[in-house]
């Protein structure tokens, strides 16, 4: 069970933004994607998740071509955050995270949405700002209420065994370093619940520890791709953002500076 | 969630306070009804009315002039307002009022083709009482087409860019109105005058029903995506990562506005602000989720459009003012409040 892409490649203007990626987002793993900016990391997510087309190559999810599952049934599969744009007018936080309960009768829910929203709120430590208007948050507090809108648009309740996915951009962004820790923790224990996921991060030293797979892209293509320790020791690095790095392994504990 | 509908409304998104909100809202407009209904150049006594102790003559004003006169109001000012609310919601802007963003001067343009050239291309036609609105809410679709192509696809532009827009489209619309003008015969300008005045005065049976046709059917084809229209505010590419077909959801709010500014500027001319000051007030009351601001501004909308119409035909008797003075008058200082406040955050 898994998301994967079958050589797709996206053109735009006759520049090519990504060629021939064969990428693979498996049932209970963390993929994370790295690579400097302009690499074409977001429009890779977006190709994944179907919200933009490919020129060439496929998606499927749990192989399923993507082209022959609609936009709603693709919303119970994977749930997305990408960079986030304003919000007008004064939504509360519960209004937005309430917004990611996929609620058209769907059996597939369970009726107890409180209880599910409550949950979700806890684990990203915004319960209490759960009646304050959204757009009197800081930008991190912005961040985990968006993290919450996908985490409840996958809620299930336990024992049920539908394959999801989860698919963040950059989650960690505007969040201080206790949040980014208590996230990618979260992250981790959704992913022994099953969850696949995928992650654009720029802290090497939380991708390098947190995923089961990295892919490293540069100029449209993947450059590298495989588990965290094998990128390490080939000294990869180096080649992707032209500086020289300095990496220390103690107790499988990668922890890469640059020099 | 239980499923909570009526008449293709999910009320299952409302809270206590909304539903409380829009009960009041409603309360309040059956009482204004009750007094405009009431009073005008001429008073009536209802009690007399329903005991049947009436003249001929209070009748056929009462029935004829009255009644269809109060509708109208209550029309213009629920679909000026559901509009405003759409298009805000649509264009995820706060600023976007038919009026400012030309949407109804478009409206009026088309509207004035049909009363300069309809009465040669079109005399013996059979649906002439629906020429006219339907020819505004072609005009009014067309701007809204034309916005959606220069906000590339409702993209999120910034506030200024749709407000600069729309006084290109404005000053585009009166050019047309202009021309129109210039070349009409003297019958065809008496029309078009009289027209662009914007009144409720002069509305008979005939010509308000088909308005109030083309509304109701505007606002049940709006009414099941008023979820959608909340998650949309979200971003493009969120609603549909949340399973929104986003181009059929734009389709939907789009013939909505168009149809309800359209059926209202082609019976009452331009009447500004209305769509600006209302969602607004609305959103300030009780929260900002669709499914309670269409409502509350369809009914708020109503009770302020009534009470403006009371003003403007009782305050100078027995002359009249023109209603679209009264509405600027309270619009136009709210819209500075609202630049300020937004220009603040």
């Amino acid at each position: 069970m898994s998301i994967y892409s079958e050589k797709i490649s996206l053109k735009y203007n006759d520049k090519s933004i990504l060629e021939d990626i064969n990428i693979e987002i498996k049932k209970g793993m963390i993929l994370s994607i790295l690579g400097p900016n302009g690499a074409g990391k977001s429009s890779l997510l977006n190709i994944l998740s179907g919200d933009i087309e490919s020129n060439l190559g496929n998606v499927f999810y749990d192989n399923t071509d993507i082209k022959n599952i609609s936009i709603q049934e693709r919303a119970f599969i994977r749930s997305v955050m990408s960079q986030n744009q304003p919000i007008v007018f004064d939504f509360s936080v519960r209004d937005i995270v309430e917004m990611g309960w996929l609620d058209k009768g769907n059996i597939r829910y369970s009726n107890n949405i409180n209880n599910a929203i409550i949950g979700v709120l806890n684990d990203c430590e915004i319960a209490h700002l759960e009646k304050r208007k959204f757009n009197t948050l800081s930008g991190g507090e912005q961040r985990r209420v968006h993290i919450a809108r996908s985490l409840i648009q996958l809620w299930r309740e336990s024992g049920n065994k539908d394959s999801r996915y989860l698919m963040l951009d950059e989650p960690t962004s505007n969040l201080d370093l206790s949040h980014q820790i208590k996230l990618m923790n979260m992250l981790k224990k959704l992913a022994n619940d099953g969850v696949g996921i995928l992650l654009i991060l720029h802290d090497l030293n939380l991708a390098f520890n947190f995923s089961d797979y990295i892919a490293i892209i540069k100029n449209g293509e993947l450059f590298a791709y495989d588990k965290p320790l094998n990128i390490i020791n080939k000294n990869i690095l180096e080649d992707v953002f032209e500086l020289t790095f300095k990496v220390d392994i103690i107790d499988n504990k990668i922890n890469v500076n640059y020099i | 969630m239980n499923e909570k509908t009526i008449l293709g409304l999910n009320l299952s998104f409302l809270s206590g306070k909304q539903t409380l909100s829009l009960f009041i809202f409603l309360s309040v407009l059956i009482l204004i009804l009750i007094i405009a209904f009431s009073n005008g150049s001429f008073d009536f006594s209802f009690i007399s009315l329903l005991k049947g102790e009436t003249t001929h003559i209070e009748k056929t004003i009462f029935f004829e002039i009255r009644i269809p006169r109060v509708i109208l109001a209550c029309l213009v000012g629920s679909s000026l307002a559901i509009s405003g609310a759409c298009l805000q919601g649509l264009f995820r802007n706060p600023l976007a009022d038919p009026g400012l963003i030309g949407v109804s001067a478009g409206a009026a343009l088309g509207a004035s083709m049909i009363i300069v050239f309809g009465s040669t291309i079109f005399s013996k036609f059979v649906l002439s009482t629906f020429l006219l609105p339907i020819a505004a809410c072609i005009g009014s679709g067309v701007v809204i087409f034309l916005l959606f192509l220069l906000t590339k696809g409702f993209g999120h532009q910034g506030v200024t860019y749709m407000l600069l827009v729309g006084i290109a489209i404005n000053a585009i619309a009166s050019v047309g109105i202009g021309i129109l003008t210039f070349i009409s015969t003297d019958s065809e300008l008496r029309g078009l005058t009289f027209w662009t005045m914007g009144s409720f005065g002069g509305i008979t049976w005939p010509l308000l029903l088909p308005a109030v046709f083309i509304i109701i059917i505007a606002f049940f084809f709006l009414s099941p995506v008023l979820r959608d229209l909340d998650i949309l505010q979200l971003g493009e590419s969120e609603a549909k990562s949340l399973g929104i077909d986003v181009q059929k959801l734009k389709y939907r709010v789009i013939f909505t506005s168009a149809a309800t500014v359209g059926a209202s500027v082609a019976l009452s001319g331009m009447i500004g602000f209305v769509g600006l000051v209302v969602p607004h007030l609305v959103r300030l009351i009780a929260g900002v989720n669709h499914s309670y601001v269409i409502i509350g501004s369809a009914l708020l909308g109503s009770s302020l459009m009534v009470i403006a119409d009371l003003l403007a035909r009782t305050l100078i008797q027995p002359a009249e003012l023109p209603v679209g003075l009264i509405t600027s008058a309270i619009g136009s200082p709210f819209f500075l409040w609202l630049i300020f406040r937004i220009n603040k955050a």
